[in-house]
């Protein structure tokens, strides 16, 4: 009864796109735009510096499409261009880590019961993401929120699979760590 | 895992959102504005490109036309398109789909667009305004067609355009315009483009 | 693989993974930029008859063999002596009033913008309530909106 809508792949897009059709690169920046929006997110700490990554790294696989090898593999490629674009973005996110630190000392100091119980969960979360070191961070997301496998992982990257191994057993367990102060305070 | 998850779901088709949402349209009532963004959808599910769509339908909007000139407009184009595709073949690039249908609606055959296609190499936006060019200045469409098809296989596309630029001054000297492209492409062997000199800053163009 | 299931980090992953919203007017932004012709490095000057304009061709770094796009200078004149004010209009600039006004010198308006190659209908808006075709350039038979029209056709490899 219904018209099957048979959607473009990711190669059929990138050919389409060489050959003029700018319009189609709108389809991979919607197809993709979440996804990669979650990671830049979560590795920035601020909405704006991650929209801002975001819309840099869409830019700049438009403009170096060309040096996408393989077509089919898109996806890979421009999660490549967003993990280095999130590592230069440095200077408001890390700002924020600095407050958010500091934020946790005064909880320390804070002795009242009901402010730890107000506490969002989410914050919680979010801040303790936040002291977490660069690199272990991306790591981590990496792996345990993007679901990528170390090779892929380490191609995107850069480093080694058992470094990396070790930056996500550290994140893990200072986020444990983090997150029971924040409970316990 | 999830990366190969991830490609395979590429190769496949992403789900993608219901209706475009491009929002240079918000310029546009919200009525017109879905009924803009459905003829959107439809070409780009045919892979036409879909940015003459838009800007035609901003045009309309700059211009406060009525809702429903604008949509008018807008199906007609991407009509036109197809069209123009069918004729040039689907390899054809976007501005090149652009300038065909320019030549179609001026009164040039799909069976010309095609045979433009096989005479010429390259991109053939320029050649396919300049046809669309002519007619607009006056010359009767298959004058300007055997025109443009002469010149096609050898002519470089700022000899078309030179080309189309010394017609429209014969035509405004007073030749018929029929006869100013056949003096032209007699004479034209050897057109010469504008600004051939090695050494100087090149100057911007004009239209 | 770990030995010990974590319950908290597990509980933070899930957070994490939760569907996140970025602004859908972001994919605007990224095709507008995609789009738009890089701006011009130099100041725009207003065209006499004697003087010679200077404007830089850019030519954007080829990335590869098959993928080269060219954009031009384009050079918009119109005389409207008596005229407070005048914009370019296209379908280079999403027909947007605001983003390319032109200067004046003696009546004598004009612009310079940077194309990519294709075919673009463009007119002139006088006063934010006039329209004009350019009377130097070929016209556009069908006009769809009542006003007229004209057409700029740039030459050139990819887009």
């Amino acid at each position: 009864m219904g018209i099957e809508r048979v959607e473009s792949s990711d190669a059929e897009l990138v050919r389409r796109i060489r050959t003029g059709d700018i319009g189609a690169y709108g389809a991979l920046v919607s197809r993709y735009r979440d996804r990669l929006g979650r990671y830049a997110l979560h590795m920035l700490g601020d909405r704006e510096d991650a929209e801002e990554a975001l819309q840099d790294s869409f830019v700049r696989a438009y403009r170096s499409l060309a040096r996408c090898d393989d077509p089919a593999r898109f996806g890979a490629w421009l999660y490549g261009i967003l993990v280095n674009r999130c590592r230069t973005s440095g200077a408001r996110a890390a700002r924020r880590r600095r407050m958010f630190v500091r934020d946790a000392d005064a909880l320390h100091g804070a002795a009242h019961a009901d402010q730890s119980d107000r506490l969002e969960w989410t914050d919680a979360v979010d801040r303790a993401l936040a002291r977490l070191a660069p690199e272990s961070r991306e790591a981590f997301l990496l792996k345990h929120v993007e679901d990528l496998e170390y090779e892929e992982i380490a191609e995107l990257t850069g480093a080694g699979v058992s470094a990396l191994k070790m930056r996500v057993k550290r994140a893990r367990e200072q986020l444990q760590r983090y997150l029971r102060e924040a409970e316990h305070v | 895992m999830m990366l190969a998850l991830l490609l395979v779901a590429a190769q496949v088709g992403a789900p993608a959102p219901a209706l475009i949402q491009d929002p240079r349209l918000d310029r546009l009532d919200p009525d017109t504005r879905v009924q803009v963004s459905t003829v959107l959808d439809s070409a780009r599910r045919v892979g036409l490109p879909t940015e003459p769509l838009i800007q035609r339908a901003l045009e309309g909007a700059t211009k406060a036309a009525p809702g429903s000139r604008i949509v008018a407009a807008v199906r007609r184009l991407s009509a036109d398109l197809r069209v123009a595709r069918i004729a040039l073949g689907g390899e054809a690039s976007a501005p090149e789909l652009e300038a065909g249908v320019a030549a179609l609606r001026a009164g040039a055959r799909p069976q010309v667009l095609a045979n433009l296609r096989s005479a010429r190499r390259g991109l053939l936006t320029v050649a396919l305004s300049v046809l669309a060019d002519l007619v607009a200045s006056g010359v009767p469409a298959d004058s300007a067609a055997v025109a443009v098809l002469a010149l096609a296989p050898q002519a470089r596309d700022a000899d078309l355009v030179e080309f189309r630029r010394a017609v429209e001054r014969d035509i405004a000297l007073g030749a018929p315009p029929g006869a100013a492209t056949s003096v032209r492409v007699n004479a034209g062997a050897n057109v010469q483009s504008a600004g051939s000199n090695p050494g100087a800053q090149p100057r911007p163009r004009r239209p | 693989m770990f030995e010990h299931e974590d319950d908290v980090v597990q509980r933070v992953i899930e957070q994490l993974r939760r569907p996140v919203a970025i602004d859908p007017a972001l994919d605007a932004r990224v095709m507008e930029v995609i789009a738009a012709p890089r701006p011009p490095t130099r100041a725009i000057w207003p065209w006499l008859a004697a003087a010679a304009v200077l404007v830089s061709l850019i030519m954007w770094r080829p990335w590869s063999r098959s993928f080269r796009v060219e954009a031009a200078a384009f050079q918009f004149v119109l005389v409207a002596p008596h005229a407070n004010s005048v914009s370019l209009v296209g379908d280079f600039n999403d027909w947007d009033p605001k983003r390319s006004p032109m200067r004046t010198a003696n009546g004598i308006w004009a612009t310079v913008v940077q194309l990519a190659p294709g075919r673009y209908r463009y007119a002139f808006l006088v006063n934010g309530v006039e329209w004009r075709a350019d009377p130097g350039a070929p016209a556009v038979p069908d006009d769809e909106f009542g006003t007229p029209s004209s057409v700029v056709t740039v030459g050139g490899r990819g887009s």
